[in-house]
């Protein structure tokens, strides 16, 4: 999720909104003693406001539903993962910019109340970069509002989540320059701010790689946006020439390691083993009992395993993925001719 | 309509941009990022180890200077406050934002 300050209830009062991965919008209502804890933003029908995948709370399971799909919808479907409040139509309320998780595009739900009485449309509209669905390589991580250009309308900056677990490409930053007018945005087609990480790093953290999350000011005051980017690095430890002292030692972890997930293995093995038959829900109850009895047994093994790894990692290059905020510094404003100035 | 991203266009309000408008690309007139740095919040990196770390910008405490707030996956929240005598990237060491109970800020999850 990928939080807003925004005014969203027009009481002169901050709130947060926030898209989760449950597949709907929130807003965290602020007061004159701090903030309510979240609520899900609701349609005028009382219904939760989704794409297509979403958890089902009642059901316990994921879920999709084609409910909110505009007639004739030719897009994949989608999960709603982040959210934004806009006034698209500049008619004194927000509406929501929805983000994408799954195919990578986004939509917009219109307000067809007021600012004080909202009344969220039923159905989610495509929003169109170059006049085609926008869509975000590596699928959206959030998108976010600002004058890039300042020209006195906002335009749409869109993260790219990208592969957050493996070597695949990882994700960029991208800049949709909105062309239209106050009222009724237009979005050109997008001029890559960050590039996709191809990975591969060796040595240490470079870059934020997967899942980047941004936000954008002027952090230096030197008169030009800069971005700070959240996201895993992935990079992979320089290999060293090992001794042999060392090389027997790797060899020793390593066989220990086995042990110790072939231990975990057999443990988890036991608990399927014994729900095995079972129908659905008394094997959930049953499989609960038994992963709780046996979680002491399965927290040492996990302290177990940690410890080797982190034994093991410096000698034989593990590849790494850690999170962390970057700070890009924007240095065009230096060399770049002012425009009607 | 009041929103984050309206208080960063006053905040550069002294910005020069350029955009499509010279010989060059526009990609290349209106942006060029140095390297980026990660950021620390009092000892540590900050976001360090959060699942899907999604920082923005917030004046949380009022005293004129963006503080940043980052979220994560699992619906949590994080202050870290800027510390502005040490410079424009120093932030101490992130809290928890909590609710008006003193509870952590928890957006629903799955």
């Amino acid at each position: 999720m990928s939080p807003q300050f925004v005014d969203f209830n027009h009481d002169g009062k901050l709130d947060i909104v926030a898209g989760t991965f449950d597949g709907s919008p929130h807003v965290a209502y602020g007061t004159d003693q701090g903030f309510k804890q979240p609520e899900q933003i609701l349609d005028h029908k009382g219904e939760r406001i989704v794409l297509n995948q979403f958890w089902n709370f009642d059901s316990k399971k994921w879920d999709s539903t084609k409910r909110s799909d505009a007639a004739g919808n030719t897009l994949p479907n989608g999960h709603c993962t982040s959210a934004i409040a806009f006034d698209w139509d500049q008619d004194g309320d927000l509406d929501l910019l929805l983000g994408d998780h799954d195919s990578g595009h986004l939509y917009r739900r219109v307000n067809e109340g007021t600012s004080t009485e909202p009344r969220f449309a039923l159905v989610n509209v495509p929003v169109l970069a170059d006049g085609k669905a926008l869509h975000v390589a590596g699928t959206v991580t959030t998108p976010l509002l600002v004058d890039w250009d300042r020209d006195g309308l906002l335009d749409l900056v869109c993260g790219g989540m990208g592969d957050a677990y493996s070597e695949a490409t990882g994700g960029g930053v991208y800049l949709y320059r909105n062309t239209g007018k106050l009222g009724a945005p237009t979005f050109a087609a997008a001029v890559t701010l960050i590039e996709p990480s191809g990975k591969g790093h060796v040595g240490g953290p470079l870059r934020p790689d997967s899942g980047l999350y941004m936000d954008v000011a002027d952090v230096d005051t030197d008169g030009d946006l800069d971005l700070v980017v959240g996201g895993y690095s992935h990079w992979k430890p320089k290999p060293r020439e090992l001794t042999a002292e060392e090389k027997a030692k790797v060899a020793a972890l390593q066989a220990e390691l086995a042990k110790v997930n072939a231990a975990s293995q057999a443990t988890m093995q036991t608990v399927t083993d014994a729900v095995k038959g079972l129908d659905e829900a008394a094997a959930a109850t049953k499989r609960g009992e038994l992963l709780a009895a046996k979680r002491p047994e399965l927290s040492a093994l996990g302290k177990q395993r940690q410890s080797l790894t982190e034994e093991l990692d410096p000698l034989v290059s593990t590849p790494q993925r850690v999170s962390y905020v970057w700070v890009y510094t924007n240095t065009t404003v230096a060399s770049a001719p002012a425009k009607g100035q | 309509m009041q929103t984050r991203s309206l208080t960063f266009v006053a905040a550069a309000g002294s910005a020069l941009f350029v955009s499509a408008i010279t010989a060059q690309s526009p990609a290349s007139a209106t942006h060029a990022f140095a390297a980026p740095v990660r950021l620390m919040a009092g000892k540590q990196f900050l976001g360090e180890k959060r699942l899907f770390p999604s920082p923005v910008f917030h004046d949380v405490n009022g005293d004129g200077h963006r503080d940043l707030v980052v979220g994560d996956l699992r619906g949590h929240l994080t202050v870290a406050l800027r510390v502005p005598e040490g410079g424009a990237l120093a932030f101490a060491a992130e809290t928890k934002l909590q609710d008006v109970d003193g509870k952590d800020i928890d957006f629903h999850n799955w």
